[in-house]
């Protein structure tokens, strides 16, 4: 792979900032890991005990954020994967005995299940098309399931009150209190490390915008599983701790309550925040331990509130203001962005595939319920096409895009993509198929950044790391191009929100050519963009098409934007394809200034 | 017999239960998760009329009133801001339900306590005696589904609620003020929860923690309908029906799950439950 000219904002390497990142993460944790060292010879032993159970409960309320914070999945099940490592100690600790081998086992056998659960729970939870409320209703459905069962269990699980009294490990409080703290600080650094990483932000985007990441080639739902999986397997880990120490497990530590009380700390700790959610946890558990003997009910009146006034009020929770003063500037944001690179002329990926016909449309339709918005759509399209659609509000532009990106749109009818038909499949397959799709109004995502959009749009073709971010970021020229005709090389480290309109449309589209598409659907590329910008857009768009070989389809209001750059135009009205024919055909044809002019209906029929 | 009659009062207990959160997620689109507080707040208010000596009967009344009121308080301190948050609004008001539990653990105390019913008895119906108070549910949650209908079909509110319901920027468009259809919405679903409240207590009992599993149920059910009374009706009785057969001839416990379970699977298969598409 050869190195084109390097186009960067600025120039400078990432290094000293990621360097100053990771000094700041060995410092605190080098601080946490010395607190923790003489917590046991200067805190009390009720303070000891009570922070082991807290260090536990923040490893948990640690995924909650991971899942609800960084990724936007509000769960109320993670407590049912606490209990589950807590009850595999228990059960094998109480009816086995305890030994070394046993040990092993329960924590084996804890994070199995729990990671076995996991993936049943997020099979039914994410899919395509799935509401977020659906995944938090499974997430509650789990652990009163859960905890119903270990109430049921009669002797075997203890019923109500659990078991207790089994044989456990041979560790001082000290040790455990070491250990235990450990764990939660190498957790808390190992997440924070990750959250930052490229593979981190792709959590965000999800979040951010689940539909955008879907039509750049993520599987979002496999994300989602495999985070739950992994997030389950840690809740596992801290529930089995928890019942070695405490050598009592009881079903309230699998239940719904116990979820929400982890959302409670998380959210007033501050979600998306990892450090909020892990120090909320500890001081809410500790005031938990201290007050609930004299202020039982005032103390969790007072949470409740605290609770309400922060979601409707503070919906960042109280760490941001805390840390306020430490946000980072934007010079050092600047810093940190990578190189944008150009990746020298190789044949986007999308079109390695071969196939007579870039884009075929086989008498698609589609219908709401007795609406016919498309009826027998049919037309090819050979690469090196720019193939303009137009016709007026309505017509179904829009509506034919959305079929060819998303297999499962239309009501009948088939579409060959190179040649292979996408049947049924959903739009992350569709992006594998060779489509890209810019939408109608701006899609991004508003809280990455211009750097941290384009990665996040070439994750399909680039695993992204999961331990740091890439110092360069390889694009197709084109991209390349695009960045610069609109001036977004400079603004590598700005918030998308922060972009001007035309901005956000020119990042979607240079976010839809870096996915190396061979189909390109740009619903109103242009839109909001000053007329050199559109010029220069219109050009490169020429170029692609001419050298690189891509199939453009483009929806456009702007007849003379339409006239300077399509090789084809089809001329779509109420749903039917009316004209379809070379620029100089359409612009002479009666028929479509009778359209445009709102001549009435007519009938397609024998007109061409 | 017994057993029709036992599905039958069960469907009509949820749906009393559930009709509350219905008419806010219809209008709202927002789950309210103080619901199970309120219950608890109606209940209580049942448990005050017994010990003021009042009869059995104002219990209802009173705690329609006490739960509009607390509703419309918490309406325009809480949930007005959360419109267009619906998680977190899930949250807010789930906060909401632990103050009221605790406001009402402080109040009262957290033991179990008991509410008098205002009939006692059981009646002999085709050969099998049954509780007369539960029977009365059936024809309670028929006019209290009549009296919902009648509101939404018969009166100006209800058809600003419904014109809410299709097309909330239209209706507003059109001059309705949808900040007032959305205040009274949510006093009246309160005050149907605290109804409920008082209606289920004299079946068993009051806690502090009473109205969390009423919560779950009626939530599962109220996803599974949509935002139609009837549907919910349907709902109610399917899964209602399911929950005490599989408690009949299963166990209990599996009983106890079987409406958030089945109302999981059906939500999987079919998104929009038992509504119409």
């Amino acid at each position: 792979m050869t190195k084109a000219a390097a186009s960067s904002a600025l120039p400078g390497p990432a290094r000293p900032e990621r360097q100053r990142q990771m000094r700041w993460l060995v410092i605190l944790s080098a601080a946490a890991l010395v607190l923790i060292a003489i917590g046991p010879y200067v805190l009390p032993m009720f303070m000891v005990n009570s922070l082991i159970r807290g260090f536990l409960y923040a490893a948990v309320a640690l995924t909650v954020d991971i899942l609800w914070g960084y990724t936007g999945i509000l769960t109320f099940g993670q407590s049912a994967f606490f209990g589950i490592g807590a009850y595999a100690a228990g059960l094998i600790f109480t009816h086995m005995g305890f030994s070394t081998e046993h040990a092993f086992l329960a924590l084996g056998a804890g994070i199995l299940v729990a990671m076995a659960i996991a993936a049943i729970v997020g099979w039914l939870s994410f899919y395509h098309g799935a509401s977020p409320l659906y995944a938090s209703v499974v997430s509650l459905v789990l652990p009163i399931v859960v905890a119903q069962l270990l109430y049921s269990g009669g002797q075997f699980t203890g019923s109500s009150s659990g078991l207790s009294g089994f044989e456990s490990f041979d560790v001082s409080i000290e040790a455990w209190f070491w250990i235990t703290g450990a764990f939660l600080v190498a957790l808390t650094a190992a997440a924070w490390i990750f959250v930052r990483s490229d593979a981190g932000r792709v959590l965000v985007a999800i979040r951010e915008n689940e539909a955008r990441c879907e039509y750049l080639g993520i599987n979002v739902s496999r994300i989602k599983i495999l985070l739950l999986v992994a997030c389950a397997a840690i809740a596992a880990i801290a529930g089995y701790a928890f019942a070695g120490v405490q050598m009592v497990v009881a079903p309230e530590y699998a239940g719904f309550v116990f979820g929400t009380e982890l959302i409670i700390w998380v959210a007033l700790g501050g979600r998306g925040t990892l450090l909020g959610p892990v120090i909320g946890t500890l001081i809410i558990d500790l005031g938990t331990a201290y007050l609930s003997g004299n202020l039982p009910f005032v103390w969790k009146l007072i949470i409740g509130f605290a609770f309400v006034i922060v979601i409707v009020a503070l919906p960042q929770g109280l760490m941001p203001i805390l840390t306020r003063p430490f946000r980072r500037t934007q010079a050092q944001m600047d810093a940190s962005v990578p190189v944008l690179q150009a990746v020298a002329a190789e044949p986007f990926a999308g079109l390695s595939g071969g196939g007579q016909h870039a884009l075929d449309i086989q008498d698609v339709r589609k219908r709401f319920g007795s609406l016919k918005v498309l009826e027998g759509i049919r037309f090819r399209a050979r690469r090196g096409e720019l193939l303009s659609l137009v016709g007026p509000n309505g017509a179904g532009k829009t509506t034919l895009m959305r079929c060819i990106a998303d297999g499962g749109e239309r009501s009948s009818g088939s579409i060959l993509i190179n040649d292979r038909d996408i049947g049924r499949r959903t739009p992350y397959e569709c992006v594998a198929y060779g489509v890209g799709r810019k939408f109608q109004t701006a899609n991004v995502f508003e809280t990455l950044t211009v750097a941290e959009a384009l990665r996040i749009a070439r994750t399909r073709l680039q695993r992204p790391q999961f331990t740091g971010r890439a110092e360069t970021l390889d694009v197709p020229p084109a991209v390349v191009k695009v960045m610069q005709a609109t001036g977004l090389d400079q603004q590598m480290a700005t918030e998308a929100r922060y972009l001007s309109h035309g901005q956000k449309q020119a990042l979607e589209l240079a976010m839809v050519l870096a996915l190396e598409p061979s189909v390109v659907l740009l619903d109103e590329p242009t839109a909001g963009l000053t007329k050199p910008e559109r010029a220069l857009i219109g050009q490169i768009l020429t170029d692609l098409t001419a050298k690189e070989g891509l199939c453009i389809l483009l929806v456009e209001h702007d007849l003379d934007f339409v006239r300077e750059i399509s090789s084809r135009v089809i001329v779509l009205h109420q749903g039917q394809i009316v004209l379809d024919g070379t620029v100089a055909e359409v612009v002479n044809s009666e028929l479509v200034r009778t359209i445009y002019a709102g001549g009435g209906t007519m009938n397609s029929a024998g007109t061409h | 017999m017994a057993q029709i009659l036992d599905i039958l009062t069960s469907a009509a207990i949820l749906y009393a239960v559930a009709a509350g959160l219905l008419i806010i997620f219809g209008v709202m689109k927002i789950i309210n998760f103080a619901h199970g507080g309120f219950l608890t707040v109606g209940g209580y208010s049942a448990l005050v009329v017994t010990q003021m000596g009042w009869s059995p009967w104002a219990s209802f009344g009173f705690a329609f009133i006490v739960g509009f009121v607390c509703g419309s308080i918490i309406e325009r301190l809480v949930v007005r801001p959360l419109y267009a948050r619906p998680l977190d609004a899930i949250l807010a008001t789930w906060g909401l339900g632990i103050i009221l539990g605790q406001l009402i653990t402080l109040g009262f105390g957290r033991e179990v306590q008991f509410v008098q019913s205002p009939v006692s008895g059981a009646v002999d119906l085709l050969g099998a005696s049954y509780s007369l108070y539960r029977l009365l549910m059936i024809p309670a949650a028929i006019v209290l589904a009549l009296a919902l209908t009648a509101v939404l079909n018969g009166t100006k509110l209800g058809l600003q609620t419904r014109a809410v319901i299709m097309n909330e920027n239209l209706a507003r468009g059109l001059g309705i003020n949808s900040g007032m259809v959305r205040f009274i919405t949510f006093s009246l679903g309160a005050g149907l929860a605290s109804l409920a409240g008082a209606l289920i207590t004299p079946l068993s009992s009051v806690d502090p923690n009473m109205g969390v599993p009423w919560l779950v149920s009626a939530f599962m059910l109220v996803l599974v309908s949509g935002a139609s009374f009837l549907s919910l009706g349907i709902a109610c009785v399917v899964l209602g029906g399911a929950q005490v057969l599989v408690s009949t001839y299963a166990n209990p416990v599996l009983g106890g799950l079987t409406i958030v379970v089945l109302a999981a699977l059906i939500l999987r298969l079919r998104p929009q439950g038992f509504a119409r598409d």
